[in-house]
């Protein structure tokens, strides 16, 4: 293909990411200079970068900071555990059972996250299903405080994203040659053993793949956030995206919100650039 | 790998998925049981699971008041929707061009979904399902065709220029919603576009479209670079072949790109809540009804939550390979 009539193919949609991404981006960077609430919001006032020392020096957003990546250590390496062994299981049945298993599976994937998060918090509302066997198991009442409501967001997250590893190390075990486990058996290894030295680092790139996905989407994590602790301070449950949303549209401090914002997008992009040059260097190769 | 063949080994493999589909299903089955139940039922500190099922809950969500002759225009609209869905499951065995048939059904289902609201007087919740329709069909349509166009041309073009872009767009991809939002909501509030259609699907299709050229260049690159080769030796120019050669050959891979971004603007939330005061979609709309005091919102957020599940529901059943294909897509071929 030319040169010119890939720019002719990809300039829609390179206009929309230049013009709906990229202008916001920089937009955002200057607003983050600003001092801006509702009240002033076509005349900003120019304060440099206040905001953003304002932010490193407030405590509620390192609390915030905190519970993130609390989350983010707990739930991406569940996703990739049980997604795991979930698969393999699942690769031992086939037809139509395995259609309808991953039917099931699927759906907390599917369904709208918010809803999702509603149907698991009427679960543990004080007439829910689990909060009677809560109390029947431990004689304890089940009570909404702030070990509880982080306790469900993480564990509503982890039920929320497993079916995507399920699904991504399922396909990648379909890939599986069978010639590599008929070696193997013939060597008279276990079963255990054939998972550690033969499917596993098969799947090794699948589990790169899934790291990059999971980490960029758990820190984002807001949805489940927003309905498990109704957005109340005496949960101390925010993350960084529910306080920033929060700076915005509560407190009204647009300035300091977006700032908040840009200082996000640099601690991703911190996080993300050796897989970044991973994919850089994958492209280059296969050209 | 290779099979257990062991009677004790099937059982456990069995059990083990049967166990994970009990902890996948629960918070569906009892939200559900939740929403048939009276307010006295679904306030009980003991769990109920025999009880008289009531359509209430679901009427209060939907229905402001049933007009006198209710449950005719009730029936009617109901046998109007089962023609119509049996017309477009069966539309493969009925003698006619199927394509029409089925641009009939999609039109029959917008004079329905616009005829309701003419006979029945539908609570606000009717206007926020609508809502969701307009901005999902309209992101679905602008984003699959200006993203089809790039994800060809980024599968095909072998420079420099494709690599920055797609390694650009993953970036894109991993940002937060607010860090766009934020920029979207300033503008929207200058120029009185808050609070419309037009500003959330421009937003959705802009956020959504780093994931879509990424997952509809990796279907185009599993079509064979021959086929259109041989259509432009035949006189065929680039956007000709690319119409009538290829789009029918990667059409599989278009409907699971189609199927995500309408997952992602069915589901959004975040972007739909900053943006909208009183447009929102059902998500937004949804989550009105936690956080309130009223103990009677409990079972009706049940039947608004099972509600808007069940259109999801009846794509997994439709669409499930479509839907792996997808996750799987980027995965396997990373």
């Amino acid at each position: 293909m030319k040169r010119s009539t890939f720019f002719a193919f990809a300039s829609p949609s390179i206009v929309v990411m230049v013009a709906l991404m990229v202008v916001p981006l920089l937009m955002a960077l200057w607003l983050a200079l600003q001092y801006m609430t509702f009240r002033n919001i076509t005349a900003p006032e120019y304060v440099g970068l206040r905001n953003y020392i304002e932010i490193l020096n407030d405590p509620f957003f390192w609390r915030s900071f905190n519970f993130t990546a609390l989350y983010i250590i707990i739930v991406v390496p569940s996703w990739v555990v049980i997604g795991f062994i979930i698969a393999l299981f699942l690769d031992q049945v086939s037809g139509f059972v395995r259609g309808v298993y991953l039917s099931i599976f699927l759906l907390p994937f599917i369904i709208v996250p918010i809803i999702g998060t509603i149907m698991f918090k009427q679960l543990w509302e004080p007439s829910g299903l689990l909060t009677y066997i809560y109390q029947q198991l431990t004689g304890v009442r089940f009570r909404v405080n702030e070990t509880s409501v982080k306790t469900l967001i993480i564990v509503f997250g982890i039920w929320y994203v497993t079916p995507f590893t399920i699904v991504v190390y399922f396909a990648g075990l379909q890939t599986l040659p069978p010639e590599m486990i008929e070696a193997a058996s013939i060597d008279g290894a276990t079963r255990l053993q054939k998972i550690r030295h033969i499917v596993i680092p098969y799947v090794s790139s699948l589990t790169v793949f899934i790291l990059l996905f999971s980490i960029m989407d758990s820190y984002r994590v807001f949805d489940s956030v927003f309905v498990l602790s109704e957005l109340n301070p005496q949960f101390k449950a925010d993350t960084v995206m529910t306080y920033t949303f929060l700076t915005a549209m509560q407190f009204q401090r647009l300035g300091k919100s977006n700032a908040m914002a840009i200082l996000t997008v640099i601690g991703i992009m911190v996080v993300l650039v050796p897989f970044l040059y991973l994919m850089y260097k994958e492209q280059i190769a296969e050209r | 790998m290779d099979r257990v063949n062991s009677r004790g080994g099937r059982f456990f493999i069995h059990a083990v998925l049967v166990a994970f589909a009990i902890y996948s299903l629960t918070p569906f089955l009892w939200t559900t049981l939740q929403s048939f139940k009276t307010f006295k039922d679904a306030f009980s500190r003991v769990p109920i699971f025999i009880f008289q099922p009531t359509w209430a809950n679901y009427q209060d969500v939907w229905i402001r008041s049933l007009p006198d002759a209710g449950s005719a225009v009730g029936y009617f609209i109901l046998l109007a929707a089962v023609i119509l869905t049996c017309l477009m499951l069966f539309a493969r065995h009925i003698p006619l061009n199927s394509t029409w048939i089925y641009i009939a059904g999609l039109v029959g289902y917008g004079l329905l979904l616009w005829a309701i609201p003419q006979m029945v007087y539908m609570q606000k919740y009717y206007n926020y399902f609508i809502n969701t329709i307009i901005v999902t069909v309209f992101t679905i349509l602008i984003s699959i065709s200006i993203g089809c166009l790039a994800g060809y041309s980024l599968a095909r073009y072998a420079g420099m220029a494709a690599v920055v872009i797609l390694i650009a767009a993953l970036a894109f991809r991993a940002l937060p919603r607010l860090a766009f939002v934020l920029p979207y909501y300033w503008i929207g509030s200058l120029t009185n576009l808050l609070d419309t259609h037009i500003l959330v699907i421009i937003a959705l299709v802009a956020v959504n479209q780093p994931f879509t050229i990424w997952m509809l260049r990796s279907f185009f690159m599993e079509v064979p670079k021959d086929l259109e080769e041989s259509a432009m030796v035949d006189g065929a120019n680039r956007l000709t072949s690319f119409l009538h050669v290829i789009v029918p050959v990667a059409w599989p891979g278009i409907i699971s790109t189609a199927l995500f971004t309408l997952l992602l603007a069915y589901n959004e939330f975040l972007l739909v809540r900053v943006l909208t005061q009183t447009n929102w979609t059902l998500p937004v709309a949804i989550s009105r009804y936690t956080g309130a005091e009223d103990p009677a919102q409990l079972t009706l957020a049940a039947a608004a939550s099972v509600s808007a599940t069940i259109p999801i529901i009846v794509v997994i059943l439709f669409f499930q390979k479509h839907l792996v294909r997808g996750l799987a897509a980027g995965a396997v071929k990373g």
